[in-house]
């Protein structure tokens, strides 16, 4: 017993959130409902933690690998492992989606078993795309998650969510249709495989890499996302329900960034060194664009969005400086984004519980009557534009000096981007949080309840831990991060990428 | 010796314990936050008197991160340097504890404001004990949030918010300029250790660095210039000077303890320390010194000017206070390194115990906000005696800037700088700035208690005061008190000099061979040069006696010039305006046209209707072909309500050429129903047909498989 479970630990892992669909199906009471799915998730968070302690952190290469043949013709199987890059981000999604439950305990007005098995959906699914080692497998999953997060849009969405859920699935499949065109040419390429350990050995010549890099870029560019192509992100995220909002921004753009240091990076470095210099200008642009918008927002949700917007600009920065620094600090902050950007939407989705309301001008004052609220609001807030001793600071920080390396001039504005975002913040805080109360409801609110802060304060708890001391999450990525960057700097040993025997 | 660890440690404990035991340590959170600070206090003194026997104390807190070459370990380091600091430090924050517990009695909010004073000095005390850069910008910038919020203390009110947002984010612009030599120095250093750093700086005097690289131009910069300005920009923002000074008089809207601290103990305080700090690094750089002095002596003659035109009590302080700084900041750019910290330490002590005077006098006047000068005097005067602690206070500035600045280091200042018209220019800017900050201050007082009231106080008719330290006999006896203390200062200041040298120096190199080494004893007869400044000093005083007596006398008249003049001052010489009109209203209204116009006017309208042309094409498509069969269900009903070309259709409305602001009401109505048409029922023939399919589709991969 103890074999099956701790030889296929990451396969239990991603089956524990479909397991929970199915054990909704025996629940009829509505908090029976929220319970089962919060222990299945809570079962997932266990699984994370017996994971992390597994976990070599000296390994570069997957650990946890799990093996099995699906469609032996097509040499489509089923594969799964984590390495340094992936590691961080499946505890992520474990994380967040406890809270994500705990959050919309009340806030959910009809279905709630249909959203519940939604959110476990996006968890499982999510853990898959992550952890995924079969590129068939990966592309599936990464297309049929659309599916939920549309679901989540559309049934318990706000009132513009039509627009934003058909937007959201047109973009996405777009994206989704150059990445199935660039993974079948990648399976006729690189030997019919799918198998992505034995695709990223391979070296592709120079003319193909520049191809197939263009269309996994741009497919991972809608979905990081990489103005112009952001625009289904404000409105998809305002119109979510605040866990929505939560898991698309903590967990599903996360997917982005994760292709590319996965596909991008690995398997393409000659053309990723060819772009990079352009890149790393469009991702500053980027930074600064999405922050210049944010500044103009007056409502609650469409601020923090194109924040998000903004700080995912860092994750590519980090990319594509190609030092350690940089690609240790993109994933670090891949984390932090998670974290804070998935607060800060369930802190909002708890105002907007109690006031069915968004719009900045509607709050103020909330320092008198919701202290407890307004620390931990706060506390994200500062988070959320990096200030020191915060985890984003850390991530930032890594990225900004990786940066500095070879593209010094690049840092000034980058960090001119870390100025708009206090600035917008700082603005935000001073109307909603400070001054007095703006409208009669606004003066009437409840501080937050126990539930309320169970939701917050673990991810709060994260948020200093990173911050002042970082060094446990970063030694997870180093091993793998180092092997990555030998391998763009033309090292010969790739074929340390697939240490791990296979079964 | 890492019990000198517990100095930081113990205001963050407090802070902890406040923060998170919350309210019920209620109107006794005191008792936690000031021994955690006074005891710090005690291990300071032993600190001192442990680096001056055996040298500096270097200690290591742990491992912070590690990538590639960049390798962070959090460290303290006590040097003569730190000591000092952290005696002004833990000594003032603690008596402005004691004087908060009753001074803040009542505050609904009290435990939060003691946790928050605690966090305060527990990031100054870091600053000054970090042996790392990175942590030094941690604490740098945790300290820039806690004035924040203690600005924000009384949140409910908008000049609070507007004020503590605007310090706040000034602070943001100019740390920039911090972060940037942070990472500028790791880049050139390749390590973070200010020991480190500072022993190499020599090394790196020649580098030059090539920002415009990018665009192909060659525009080589000395590195050490570059990291020096940069640095010097973060402490422009932290220290008030001009152009980032805006934020230190909004400030008073602080509770006045919180302006004690912020004024004497920490935050203005950093900016000259990091200079002082790193001082081996800024001396290699005479462009950046050059900067520095003039940046520090405009700062010191325009606040100066500024505060004779302040009717407010607390924004005559929050000017003197900058002109202060602009001094510490000019001895720092004549490279009068430990003037500066001894200026620093002098002023820290008496700008404290001013605040607190004030605060007094406002508590007894029960007029907390505004503190403009004639009304509280109406109302304050039945309730006590007149805070002679004002006077006197008011009197000792008054003579800082001419016992310190000039007493002891004069010889450095006169002698630093090779161009003789230069240091001329600075010794003209420094005695105007000593005689109008002398005239300001003695103004503010004689204004504070002997001006005539404006407003009927309710009290009915006020009655003038006169205290008698203001007689002339008394003011001569206090400039004598002066002479002869001025006297004493200079003796100090041969040990204190010979105390800070080490600190001064870059570590590792021999005091001898450092130039900026100061006299190991003052030769007297160049002091005389002291009664110089103290005499311009006096006069500054003795005129704003006269005027106050006689307010026509030495005036020019109310000619149009000099009215213009006051009134341009008045005004703080339009900085708060001009940055207002011209930064942020035009960033914010580029800022909305950015939003409207071009992403969601030119971007998503031009991505969507792409999307609509598809759209439309598929309409096309579905009219030739007939889609309508096709979508029957194998009963022959049609799917309800959800045909497909009403929904290309609604697609085409709402996302593409139609508008996304503002929707009618049918249109909400039929998302209503599609919502409905959403059912759970209908996802279940959805996904009936999709597994159908899907068996079809793997079928067909097996029939055709070899």
């Amino acid at each position: 017993m103890t074999d099956l479970l701790t030889d296929h630990l990451l396969s239990w892992m991603i089956a524990t959130p479909f397991l929970g669909i199915v054990a909704l199906a025996f629940v009829r009471d509505r908090e029976w409902m929220y319970r089962t799915a919060l222990v299945a998730s809570l079962l997932d968070v266990v699984f994370a933690i017996v994971l992390w302690a597994g976990f070599d952190f000296a390994n570069p290469g997957m650990q946890f690998v799990d093996r099995t043949s699906q469609l032996p013709t097509f040499h489509i199987q089923y594969a799964v492992g984590v390495d340094g890059i992936s590691i961080l981000l499946v505890l992520l999604t474990v994380l967040l989606c406890p809270m994500c439950i705990v959050g919309s305990w009340r806030s959910i007005p009809t279905r709630p078993k249909a959203f519940l098995r939604l959110i476990l959906f996006v968890e499982g699914a999510m853990l898959l795309v992550f952890s995924a080692l079969d590129l068939f497998l990966f592309f599936m999953v990464w297309e049929t998650i659309t599916i939920p997060t549309y679901f989540l849009i559309m049934l318990w969405g706000g009132p513009g969510r039509f627009a934003a859920g058909l937007k959201f699935v047109l973009y996405n499949l777009t994206g989704g249709l150059l990445l199935l065109i660039a993974i079948l040419g990648l399976y006729l390429e690189g030997g019919q495989t799918f198998d992505m350990l034995a695709l990223a050995g391979q070296s592709y010549s120079s003319s193909t890499q520049i191809w197939f890099f263009a269309a996994f870029f741009l497919a991972l560019a809608i979905k990081l996302p990489l103005p112009p192509f952001h625009s289904w992100i404000p409105e998809a995220y305002a119109e979510a329900p605040a866990a929505g909002s939560a898991l698309l921004t903590g967990i599903l753009l996360k997917m982005g960034g994760y292709g590319l240091l996965r596909f991008c990076l690995s398997m393409f470095p000659d053309a990723a060194a060819t772009f990079a210099p352009i890149i790393i200008w469009w991702a500053v642009l980027s930074i600064l664009y999405a922050g210049a918008l944010a500044l103009a927002q007056s409502d609650l949700k469409t601020l923090i969005a194109y924040s998000s917007i903004s700080h995912m600009g860092f994750v590519i920065l980090g990319v594509f400086v190609f030092n350690s620094q940089g690609l240790q600090g993109a994933i670090l902050q891949m984390f932090n984004h998670g974290v804070t950007m998935g607060g800060l939407f369930l802190a909002v989705g708890q105002l907007y519980d109690r006031t069915h309301s968004r719009a900045i001008r509607d709050y103020g004052g909330l320092h008198l009557t919701m202290p407890r609220f307004t620390a931990l609001w706060l506390l994200f807030v500062i988070a959320s534009f990096g200030l020191p001793g915060t985890s984003t600071f850390v991530g930032e920080f890594l990225v900004l000096v990786g940066a500095a390396d070879d593209h010094l001039a690049v840092v000034l504005p980058a960090m001119g981007g870390v100025v708009l975002a206090a600035v917008y913040m700082i603005w935000m805080v001073q109307r909603v949080v400070l001054g007095q109360p703006q409208t009669a409801a606004a003066s009437r609110l409840q501080d937050a309840g126990l539930r309320e802060m169970v939701t917050l304060v673990p991810l709060a708890v994260l948020v200093f831990w990173v911050g002042l001391y970082p060094a446990p999450w970063m030694a997870m990525t180093e091993a793998s991060v180092t092997q990555l960057i030998q391998h763009l700097t033309g090292d010969p040993v790739l074929a340390t990428l697939q240490t791990v025997p296979q079964p | 010796m890492s019990l000198y660890a517990l100095i930081p440690l113990l205001p963050l404990a407090a802070f902890l314990l406040l923060a998170l035991g919350g309210r019920q340590w209620g109107e006794t959170s005191h008792r936690v936050a000031i021994p955690a600070i006074w005891l710090p206090f005690g291990f300071s003194i032993g600190a001192l008197v442990e680096v001056a026997t055996h040298g500096p104390i270097s200690i290591s807190l742990y491992k912070f991160m590690q990538s590639g070459s960049l390798v962070v370990e959090l460290g303290l380091y006590l040097d003569s340097l730190t000591v000092l600091l952290l005696l002004l430090v833990t000594g003032v924050s603690g008596i402005v504890q004691v004087y908060s517990a009753r001074y803040m009695i009542g505050d609904p909010h009290h435990s939060r404001f003691f946790a928050l004073m605690a966090l305060f000095t527990f990031s100054m005390i870091m600053l000054v004990m970090s042996r790392n850069l990175l942590l030094l910008y941690i604490v740098w910038e945790i300290m820039g949030l806690c004035s924040y919020l203690l600005i924000a203390h009384w949140g409910e009110r908008k000049a609070a918010c507007r004020a503590a947002t605007q310090a706040f984010l000034m602070n943001a612009v100019a740390d920039v300029g911090l972060g940037f030599g942070v990472i500028l120095t790791f880049v050139t250093f390749g390590t973070l250790e200010i020991p480190d750093i500072l022993a190499r700086a020599g090394e790196m005097s020649g580098q030059t660095i090539n920002l415009l690289g990018w665009a192909g131009l060659n525009w080589p910069i000395q590195t050490v210039t570059l990291i020096a300005l940069s640095v010097f920009v973060g402490a422009v923002g932290k220290s008030a000077q001009l152009p980032f000074h805006v934020w230190l008089p909004s400030a008073m809207e602080a509770p006045t303890p919180i302006s004690a601290l912020i004024h004497a103990a920490t935050m203005v305080n950093a900016g000259p320390f990091l200079l002082v700090r790193l001082s081996p690094l800024v001396v290699l750089s005479p462009v950046a010194m050059t900067i520095i002095a003039i940046i520090g002596g405009v700062t010191a003659l325009y606040a100066g000017v500024v505060s004779l035109t302040q009717t407010d009590i607390k924004k005559i302080l929050a000017y003197s206070t900058m002109s202060q700084l602009g001094f510490m900041v000019m001895a720092c750019g004549l490279g009068a390194f430990a003037a500066a910290i001894f200026h620093l330490l002098a002023h820290g002590c008496l700008k404290g115990f001013l605040f607190l005077s004030t605060g007094n006098t406002l508590y007894t006047a029960r007029a907390h906000e505004p503190q403009t000068l004639p009304p509280p005097l109406g109302e304050g005067r039945g309730e006590g005696s007149p805070p002679r602690s004002l006077c006197i206070g008011a009197l000792t500035l008054a003579c800082i800037p001419p016992c310190v600045i000039f007493a002891g280091p004069y010889e450095q200042l006169w002698t630093v700088l090779p161009v003789a018209s230069a240091s001329l220019a600075f010794w003209v800017v420094g005695l105007s700035t000593v005689f109008v900050t002398a005239m300001a201050v003695v103004r503010g007082v004689l204004m504070f208690f002997q001006h005539g009231p404006t407003v009927d106080s309710p009290a009915g008719a006020p009655v003038r005061v006169h205290p008698r330290v203001f007689s002339p006999f008394h003011l001569l006896l206090v400039v004598s008190g002066v002479v002869v203390a001025s006297g004493l200062l200079m003796l100090v200041w041969t040990w204190f000099a010979q105390f800070l040298a080490p600190a001064l120096a870059p570590p590792g190199a021999t005091l001898a061979a450092t130039d900026a080494a100061p006299p190991a004893a003052i030769s007297w007869g160049l002091s005389v040069w002291i009664l110089v400044p103290l005499g311009v000093a006096v006069c500054g005083w003795g005129v704003a006696y006269a005027r106050h007596l006689n307010p026509g006398w030495g005036a020019p008249g109310p000619s149009e010039w000099s009215r213009r003049l006051y009134v341009f001052f008045l005004n703080k010489a339009y900085f708060e305006v001009v940055y207002d009109m011209y930064i942020v209203e035009p960033v914010l209204r580029a800022t909305r046209w950015l939003w409207q116009t071009v992403d969601r006017g030119g971007i998503d309208r031009s991505i969507t209707c792409v999307g609509g042309a598809f759209i439309v094409a598929g309409q096309w498509l579905a009219r030739v072909v007939d889609v309508r069969n096709l979508d029957r269900v194998p009963g022959g009903a049609e799917v309800p309500a959800i045909g497909r070309g009403r929904w290309l259709r609604r697609g085409i409305e709402l996302c593409g050429f139609g508008t996304l602001v503002e929707p009618d009401p049918q249109m909400t109505e039929d998302t209503a129903r599609m919502a409905r048409a959403i059912s759970p029922q209908t996802i279940q023939h959805h996904v009936l047909v999709m597994i159908f399919w899907l068996i079809i589709a793997v079928g067909l991969f097996y029939w055709f498989a070899p």
